[in-house]
């Protein structure tokens, strides 16, 4: 089918990350440009999955399908917004920074050489001035279009590592990637049942087995698939959904929103105010112990510190009882649905399903609501049949054995390669002792100094949550100086933007990189952007890691790279060469045939390198279910066995203390037994983020945050096929980030759907479409993460007029004083409280899109 | 030539809109002469998603109408154009010949769909063509070929009994074939005080005929009386042993939500 006119090339989609990916779309490439890109089917000779069950026999089907953004992507190529020259910012030199005006002003074209002249001497100059590359801050942990190796965000660590290593110049700072979409898990759940390894959620070994065999009710807490998990896990994630229903089980969703997989396939929503879920649970605990019908032997074999918890929801230590009537006042659910909840859920045999852990577990204090959730599912005997905690969709490294869907252990294992620079991103720790937590990168630059705990490194164990950190390392150093920004997503995706924002403009910042595509959220406030390229312009592995089927491609280029573009890996292997590090950054090629080679691809099925670039993928073969059945055998689990079956048999064996279930925390009680904030038992507390607190009065909204379903993270915000179909049109033409609001509220404030909306609070604004909707509770507001900024004034004040919603979203520091340890380094992206109100349009001073009114000249 | 034609299930739409998205990736910037001439960037919606919020909270879903050509035999935008540049193949699949088409506008407010859009640069009308030139091929059209739940399906439809087409009354007989054509609900939950109770009868009987449905109410207390008649009085008769009798009457010109119904012992 290929020629020099028409080819056909495999390119990873934009909601590939962490050099991992779902299966890539089919490009066809005629004269240079991409014409169309189409879904990827699995040939028929790759041997399917099949689940067996009683309740019949469950496949996926062969179409691969991506989110509708990956269809969009190449839109983005030669979009207004892309990077395709190394550019300069206008009053940026040297010796005159210009700090404060970051973000400002314009940009013109430099060559590549130039540029390198430019980043290797700040380089240089950090190093000469301070001594070592401390003060260097590395942003470099994805969030961003990445592929496996060529577009990846990583590298920034590996040079300036390589820099330390041959050049002896010292350690940078690097900035340590929280466990973002899993943060709830992560400083909650992992103290009641640990699972260090998968961030806090429970393993998914052959889950699917046991819930489509024996599940008579899943519950969606906040899960999404047609949104999430679409855009992670690609067409499987959209089959699950559709399994449970032909298997007869009920689905019931319990978030703020209606969101678009519980609006088509719940068989009931229970709406709840946000990141109220832990109250909630509590009512439930409460049911089934006024009624006795949780599960007292498993309580008394799997589990310690009960009776505790069954003391404070029965108000024995507090005086006040958790009864269903009590968490209605603070969820918005009816007590009677509470207690209806309750009793199917003891009366049915019920799993827990999330993608992530959905905007709950982003919130603030939100170790509560997924400890809540880990003690009603422990009440409830999970691990028993039908009793598990489902992920719809899992990246390959979910399980303690086995994958969740039938596939060989071996294909897991050595299937797809590895690459090894995820340890920069996603590791047990930071690689650098001098570290600040991606939280906390704001503060670490205004701030003189600042105390923690926790490395927040994704796969860290949880005693890590006990250990104090701070920066900068002593009161003589002098702090971040320079900031090296591959993400390009730190205001959209994490919390409190606007100080980010403002960090940029600290005078103490002498220089900012951006190495990215696009002009977009923060990188139009780097003094020196380097323009990186997109997956159509290399060639790349694809290690297909996310879907339920695992294989691996080759990524030729598809087209001539726009402007003078280069790979990131490219970039930083031209700044490498300038400082003398040629060694460490060997040909492209050669790094992509080693990493191949070691594949099962390679090594049993025989395919070599140069025939792989011809076939362009291998896609692993699933095992026949007596395969499976007999793989399943050697680990220990039966035919029907699946999930936290392990643990239901044994009652131990958890990475706790105990390694049962902890209502009390062992750990928190030994180590940190006064943090108020986080005590040994979950209880109940109030902050300042909830209504009916003192901030409520001028406040009274509770925002809720999802990821969105048209964007992945920041990206693709800019694409005008999304931008039709995605956004509210105002009367202005401008198209707003919709704000789902109930009608209620809207009557309320005098707003209408399609009116102009400002949602600010004490730390900014931002502008929105109002959509009047019952599709969100009362007294909450919905605007998903992620839209692109876009400054404008607004009386006087800088808004965004994008939308973007993280701006104004809490830092974890706010509850703390100044100079104050932050005992738990959370991200508060959900849940938070502000007002919204009618603007009109005539009053919105527009920017030119850039920044606060910075232009480009490529002149 | 195989008579094949879209089958839409209304009940399998999630509303992905990856089939909008898929038909501009295969029309903008790309020309299919003598079907189509390029799609402009934006604007257009040959295959476009009408979403339908029904309910009031917590009873609210989503129906998804995904609605482009319905390829009609009595097409008005062919009998109202001047040039008679609108046609219908051999296969049945209607398409505007982008050459004596002058982009006079007039099929646009002709169609009862509103599935056709000017092209202003090009000034000519445009709408979906079936993707002919996939079809020509051998090819599904794209908005079939993305759909991930088969809610979109192009074959054969031998038996159309069980079928319904869109907007019916519109008298331009689409050959495009429905399943799952959202019919108004009416909807609720019983109460007994601070407690739901499950196994209600719910019957909603239809006063301008015999026909009647009925539900028991569920665990959560809820009641939905699904595929009524629209525009029809229903009488809402709720049953349960040990408490009085409750009635309403229903309208049905939309989705019907009575709320909480608090049932009183007897």
């Amino acid at each position: 089918m290929s020629d020099e006119k028409h080819k056909v090339v495999y390119v990873a989609h934009p909601a590939s990350g962490l050099a991992r990916s779902n299966f890539p779309l089919e490009c066809h490439v005629e004269d240079g440009e991409i014409v169309r890109s189409l879904p990827f089917y699995i040939p028929d000779d790759v041997r399917l999955y099949e689940i067996k069950t009683s309740r019949g026999s469950f496949t996926r089907p062969r179409k691969e399908v991506q989110m509708p953004l990956a269809f969009a992507a190449k839109r983005r190529l030669d979009a207004g917004t892309r990077v395709k020259y190394p550019l300069l910012r206008n009053d940026w030199s040297p010796d005159n920074p210009n700090p404060e005006n970051r973000g400002k002003s314009g940009y013109s074209r430099i060559s590549w050489d130039q540029a390198l002249d430019i980043v290797t001497g700040q380089i240089k100059q950090i190093h000469e001035k301070y001594g070592s590359m401390e003060p260097v801050l590395v942003q470099a942990d994805g969030h961003g279009h990445s592929g496996y190796m060529q577009s990846l965000h990583f590298w920034g660590h590996y040079l300036f590592d390589m820099i330390r290593e041959h050049l002896g110049w010292g350690w940078w700072t690097q900035q340590v990637r929280n466990p973002d979409s899993w943060e709830g898990y992560y400083w909650g759940a992992k103290h009641v049942w640990g699972f260090d390894h998968t961030l806090g959620e429970p393993y998914q070994d052959a889950v699917w087995d046991d819930v489509l065999e024996s599940a008579e009710m899943v519950i969606f807490s906040g899960n999404d698939p047609e949104a999430t998990g679409l855009g992670m896990s690609g067409s499987s994630a959209l089959e699950m959904p559709k399994w449970l229903k032909r298997a007869g089980i009920k689905i019931i969703a319990i978030s703020p929103d209606l969101n678009y997989a519980a609006a088509v396939h719940a068989d009931k929503w229970i709406p709840l105010k946000p990141n109220t879920d832990a109250a909630l649970y509590f009512g439930v605990a409460h049911t089934w112990i006024a009624e006795g019908t949780y599960d007292k032997d498993y309580i008394a074999s799997h589990t310690t510190g009960f009776d505790e918890f069954k003391s404070h929801v029965l108000g024995k230590d507090d005086g006040v009882e958790k009864t269903p009537a009590w968490a209605a006042e603070i969820t918005g659910v009816p007590a009677h649905t509470i207690r209806a909840l309750a009793r199917e859920w003891a009366a049915k045999k019920t799993s827990l399903s999330v993608y992530f852990g959905g905007a709950k577990v982003r919130g603030t204090l939100s170790h509560l609501a997924t400890r809540l959730e880990a003690y009603v599912l422990a009440m409830q005997g999970i691990g028993r049949p039908g009793r598990q905690f489902l992920r719809t969709g899992a990246p390959s490294f979910y399980k303690k054995d086995l994958a969740q869907v039938p596939r060989y252990p071996d294909v897991d294992f050595k299937g797809v390669a590895m690459n090894p620079m995820i340890e920069y991103a996603i590791g047990k720790g930071p690689i650098s002792p001098i570290f600040v937590p991606r939280t906390l990168a704001a503060e670490a630059i205004q701030c003189s100094s600042v105390e923690w705990r926790g490395t927040t490194a994704a796969l860290a164990k949880t005693e890590d949550q006990f250990e104090q950190y701070h920066f900068p390392p002593d009161s003589d150093h002098p702090g971040i100086r320079m900031v090296w920004n591959e993400n390009g997503s730190q205001p959209g995706s994490w919390g409190h933007g606007w100080d980010w924002l403002e960090a940029l403009q600290n005078p103490k910042i002498e220089f900012v990189v951006g190495v990215h595509p696009w002009l977009e959220n923060d990188i139009p406030y780097s003094d020196l952007i380097l323009p990186a390229q997109t997956s159509y312009e290399h060639e790349d592995l694809i290690t297909v890691q996310r879907s339920d089927i695992l294989a691996m491609f080759y990524q030729d280029q598809a087209v001539e790279p726009v402007g003078e573009s280069k790979s990131d890996f490219e970039i930083h292997r031209m700044i490498g060469q300038r400082l003398g590090l040629d060694e460490a950054f060997p040909p492209v090629e050669e790094w992509l045939q080693a990493a191949y080679e070691k594949t099962l691809a390679a090594t049993k099925h025989g395919i070599d390198w140069e025939e792989f670039k011809k076939r362009k993928y291998f896609v692993y073969d699933c095992p026949t279910w007596e395969e499976w059945v007999d793989i399943k055998k050697e680990h220990g689990y039966g035919e029907k066995d699946g999930g936290m079956h392990w643990f239901w048999k044994s009652g131990g064996g958890l990475d706790t203390p105990s390694g049962k279930i902890e209502f009390v925390s062992s750990m928190i009680a030994e180590r940190d037994p006064d943090n108020t904030e986080r005590p040994p038992l979950a209880k109940w507390m109030t902050h300042a983020e909830q209504q009916g607190g003192p901030k409520s009065e001028e406040y009274p909204l509770s925002v809720m945050s999802n990821h969105s379903r048209f964007r992945f993270h920041v990206q693709g915000d800019d694409v005008d096929w999304i931008r039709e179909i995605a956004k509210v049109r105002g009367p202005d033409g401008y198209l707003y980030e919709p704000c789902w609001i109930n009608p209620a509220d809207a009557a309320a404030r005098g707003i209408k759907g399609g009116d102009i909306v400002m949602v600010h609070n004490d730390r900014g604004s931002v502008l929105c479409g109002a959509v009047v909707t019952e599709r969100i509770i009362a007294g909450a507001v919905s605007v998903d993460h992620g839209a692109k900024m876009d400054l404008a004034t607004l009386h006087n004040r800088l808004v965004d007029r994008g939308g973007c919603i993280n701006l104004i979203a809490p830092s974890p520091k706010e509850k703390y004083g100044e100079g104050e340890e932050i005992k738990v380094p959370e991200m508060n992206v959900s849940g938070y409280l502000a007002e919204i109100v009618k603007v009109d349009p005539a009053e919105i001073v527009a920017s030119t899109g850039v920044g606060e009114g910075a232009t480009v000249s490529h002149g | 030539m195989d008579n094949k034609t879209f089958l839409i299930d209304v009940d399998k739409c999630t509303g992905c809109m990856l089939c909008s998205i898929a038909c501009k990736d295969e029309h903008v910037g790309s020309s299919y002469e003598p079907w189509s001439k390029p799609q402009p960037d934006t604007g257009q919606f040959w295959m476009n998603i009408r979403p339908l919020e029904r309910g009031r909270i917590p009873r609210v879903r989503m129906s998804y109408l995904p609605v482009h050509c319905q390829n009609c035999e009595n097409a008005p935008c062919i009998t109202v154009c001047p040039e008679a540049a609108i046609k219908t193949r051999d296969d049945g699949l209607v398409w505007i010949d982008p050459v004596p088409c002058t982009g006079c506008d007039l099929c646009l407010d002709a169609c009862p769909y509103g599935v056709i859009f000017m092209n202003d640069d090009l000034g000519i009308a445009q709408k979906c063509t079936g993707c002919a030139h996939r079809v020509d091929e051998g090819l599904e059209p794209r908005c079939v070929d993305v759909c991930p739940h088969e809610a979109i399906t192009f074959g054969e439809v031998k038996d159309t009994s069980q079928l319904e087409t869109y907007l019916a009354e519109a008298g331009a007989e689409p050959r495009v074939y429905w399943n799952g054509l959202p019919k108004p609900w009416i909807a609720g939950q019983v109460i007994d005080g601070d407690e739901v109770i499950e196994g209600v009868s719910v019957t909603a009987v239809d006063l301008a005929g015999d026909g009647s449905v009925g539900v028991l109410s569920d665990a959560f207390g809820d009641f939905w009386l699904m595929g009524l008649k629209q525009g029809r009085k229903y009488r809402v008769e709720i049953r349960m042993d040990g408490y009085e009798d409750f009635n309403a009457d229903v309208v049905t010109d939309a989705d019907q939500d009575l709320g909480t119904v608090v049932l009183k012992a007897k």
